[in-house]
């Protein structure tokens, strides 16, 4: 023995880490379901004497203890760099899987309320007016039907350009978004290299920064990469949005308006920070990836398909129409008008007089339907429009698929960061049994040494 | 306690998974029930792109079709009324050789000459009548003419003459009008300016012109019985068309089907494995969920 009450320091140390295992194992218990929690583990060491405590003076006894270290997080930096990565994959792919569902559904194909089907209709009604050409009931209902026609494709050009608009809007809240939640990381940064400076437990500010750092990987796909001094740094495309403790601006430099309006290039970001501005190359992960995706090449390569149907169908009819003659006998006019810019969002039937439909292909006004035979077996648009099912579809399915492959990815490394981060009651009710038997142990040690102590003050010498 | 990389097994992971695995559970049943309700494999192009490309050309093959018949069934009715027509006017052209034939007899008294020349008019009259015959308003032997008629009052054709054909399949067009002038002839040559003459001859009294007639009128019967000829041919290909019309909507709707519409017996089976997948996911949530160490320590 050291000194004469030295022998009570070492159950002393023992309550005090056992009393901070219990503290440990019921915030863990407490937290179990928070999220961005990681488990906590004390980690001890046993004390020994000091091997050497003066020039001349050796410890004479084996007086020990334990002693906290530290109450650590149980994570791994790569895994925590890989779950980001596969957040931003899988928030990239669902929002755009998404989005296109909702374009899918409003093709309406196949049905009966397609745009194929209203072709299909317009070939009838062009079918029946060549066997009766004089018919102005015939001849009307050519025109109905083509109008309706018209309208679907309007119809569809604009719940892509619906969908655009929303996209816009959602790219100016993501945006913000990144903003608010890169200033945060920014503050948390802050305050974790002071805790750290002061000694404070830093813990539950690191959880807020990995929570932080997952949701702008989600956002932007964002990298992060954590400092010395417990600060992360995040760089999106290689591009600094978070530097320390200073956070940047993500702003739209070009492609949507403040007020949402497209203005007619593809979309580019820049990050201002420190007084610099950076163009950010194309984003191509995370949310707001997908809706750039979605802005820059999915949805303008839809709209295009489209138009080139309206176009089809308007050139091809148009000329038809204008080779044949109408009821008067005149040349036949064009029976669709659409503005080039935007074929599929303008189209309309430009004639309004049901003997102006132009049925018949010799002139004199007479009752020839040879025409409208020929305009009835136009195939051009009907082709271009299944072909632009055929693509889109296959298109959603492919966004399908790798939205459900990259969950199986997701969820594998998100199982992989559980394992090693979650809270186990069994195992915390088992750390807290054994705490709660070292606590036990270390008080009757005491009694034991306080009998030792009891026997040599009070009973040395005493003869009974 | 702290195994880094071994495989350790929280609650948090059990309730991910069990969450996972019941949304996926819920997910196929949804797919399941979805193609039950609607009766459709295909919902969505992305469901099948190329059964839908397939399935839309069928489609559009179908409504054609449906297009086809009625342009058939159009086409039958033309040459059916032509066909009828044609009956009525061989039936009067004979009547009308048959009273120049009692004309031709030497014997016949000059009142009744004048009476079988008033029958013969009425005759021509009724011929002239059968020639602007109409359908829907369009005469059907005056080609593709937006008036009334097909003869003028003279016997002049004033018709279009123009093919008037029906689409009976794709590029197949069959002429189902019959051109005025083939059966009747136009003015000087036509039927009507035959039986004018046969009625002024009998009221003449030439019994040589009476003769002249009688065998241009059996010509024209002749020129009439060809034509009916060709339009029951032209009927007959109509018919044909029809048919084999139908025996392809029949096969087209039976391959949508095979294409578009559920095996029923294969999704109510799919169901069953659907539901009891997921009654066994939730059963076994339920019992994995619910123990821990907390239960046994006293």
């Amino acid at each position: 023995m050291g000194g004469t009450f030295a022998s009570l320091m070492s159950p002393l140390s023992a309550l005090r880490y056992s009393s901070t295992a219990l503290d440990t194992a019921s915030v863990n218990i407490a937290n179990a379901s928070t999220a961005g929690y990681t488990r906590r583990v004390v980690d001890a060491v046993s004390v020994g004497a000091a091997p050497q405590v003066s020039m001349w003076s050796r410890p004479a006894g084996h007086v020990g203890g334990v002693e906290v270290t530290g109450v650590r997080r149980s994570v791994d930096l790569l895994l925590d760099a890989r779950v980001r990565h596969e957040h931003s994959l899988q928030s990239f792919l669902d929002l755009r899987a998404s989005v296109l569902d909702r374009l899918e559904a409003g093709l309406g194909e196949p049905g009966d309320n397609g745009v194929a089907a209203l072709m299909s209709d317009l070939d009838a009604a062009w079918h029946d007016l060549a066997n009766n050409p004089g018919g102005d009931a015939a001849r009307s209902q050519v025109l109905d039907r083509a109008a309706t026609l018209a309208d679907g494709l309007r119809a569809r050009a604009r719940s892509s350009a619906t969908e655009a608009a929303d996209q816009r809007s959602a790219l100016l809240a993501l945006v913000a978004e990144v903003n608010t939640v890169a200033e945060e990381l920014a503050a948390t940064n802050g305050k974790i290299v002071a805790a750290q400076q002061s000694g404070v437990d830093a813990n539950d500010l690191l959880d807020r920064r990995d929570l932080l750092a997952l949701r702008l990987s989600e956002l932007t796909g964002a990298q992060g990469t954590v400092r010395p001094d417990g600060a992360m740094d995040v760089r999106v495309q290689g591009v600094s949005l978070v530097d320390g403790r200073n956070a940047g601006r993500l702003t739209v430099a070009s492609g949507v308006t403040p007020t949402g309006e497209g203005d007619g290039s593809p979309v580019s970001l820049q990050v201002d920070l420190g007084g610099s501005t950076t163009p950010v190359p194309t984003v191509s992960g995370g949310r707001v990836g997908a809706v750039v995706e979605l802005l820059d090449v999915t949805i303008p390569a839809f709209d295009t398909a489209l138009a080139e149907v309206a176009r089809m169908l308007a050139d091809d009819v148009n000329a038809a129409h204008q080779a044949g003659y109408d009821l008067d006998g005149n040349p036949g006019l064009a029976l669709f008008t659409y503005d080039p810019a935007d074929p599929a969002g303008t189209l309309a039937v430009a004639i309004t007089d049901t003997r102006q439909v132009a049925a018949s292909a010799t002139p004199g006004g007479t009752l020839n339907g040879d025409n409208a035979l020929a305009i009835a077996d136009l195939r051009g648009a009907e082709t271009t429009y299944q072909r632009l099912v055929n693509d889109f579809g296959t298109e959603v399915a492919a966004a399908g698929r790798l939205a459900s492959t990259q969950a199986v990815l997701t969820s594998q490394v998100d199982r992989s960061r559980e394992q090693l981060t979650g809270v186990s009651y069994d195992e915390e009710m088992v750390a807290m049994v054994a705490a709660q038997r070292t606590y036990e142990a270390a008080a009757r040690m005491m009694t034991v040494l306080d009998s030792v102590l009891d026997t040599l003050i009070n009973r040395t010498g005493l003869v009974r | 306690m702290d195994r880094v990389g071994a495989s350790r097994v929280t609650q948090g992971a059990l309730v991910a998974a069990s969450m996972a695995s019941l949304q996926r559970r819920m997910e196929g049943m949804a797919a399941v029930q979805e193609q039950l309700s609607t009766g459709k494999v295909i919902n969505r192009p992305s469901d099948s792109p190329t059964d839908t490309t397939a399935a839309m050309r069928m489609r559009s093959a179908l409504a054609q079709q449906k297009q086809y018949l009625r342009n058939a069934q159009d086409g039958l009715a033309w040459t059916g009324l032509i066909d009828q027509t044609l009956g009525s006017v061989t039936d009067q052209v004979r009547r009308a050789r048959e009273l120049a034939l009692q004309g031709a007899s030497a014997s016949v008294s000059p009142a009744a000459r004048t009476a079988l020349a008033a029958e013969v008019r009425q005759i021509r009259q009724g011929v002239l009548d059968d020639a602007n015959t109409d359908y829907l308003g369009r005469p059907v032997f005056g080609g593709t003419t937006a008036g009334n008629d097909a003869y003028d009052a003279t016997g002049a054709f004033v018709g279009v003459a123009e093919a008037v054909s029906r689409a009976t399949a794709d590029g197949v067009r069959i002429r189902v009008d019959l051109p005025g002038t083939d059966v009747f002839g136009d003015g000087p040559t036509s039927v009507f300016a035959e039986l004018d003459a046969l009625a002024d001859a009998l009221e003449a009294g030439d019994e040589t012109a009476i003769r002249a007639s009688i065998d241009a009128l059996g010509s024209r019967l002749e020129t009439v019985s060809a034509s009916r000829a060709g339009v029951g041919a032209t009927t007959n290909r109509l018919e044909r068309a029809v048919q084999q019309i139908q025996d392809s909507t029949i096969d087209l709707t039976s391959d949508l089907s095979d294409v578009e519409d559920v095996d029923l017996a294969k999704v109510l089976m799919d169901l069953q494995v659907q539901e009891v997948a997921y009654q066994a996911a939730l059963a076994g949530t339920a019992r994995v969920l619910q123990p821990s160490l907390v239960d046994f320590l006293r």
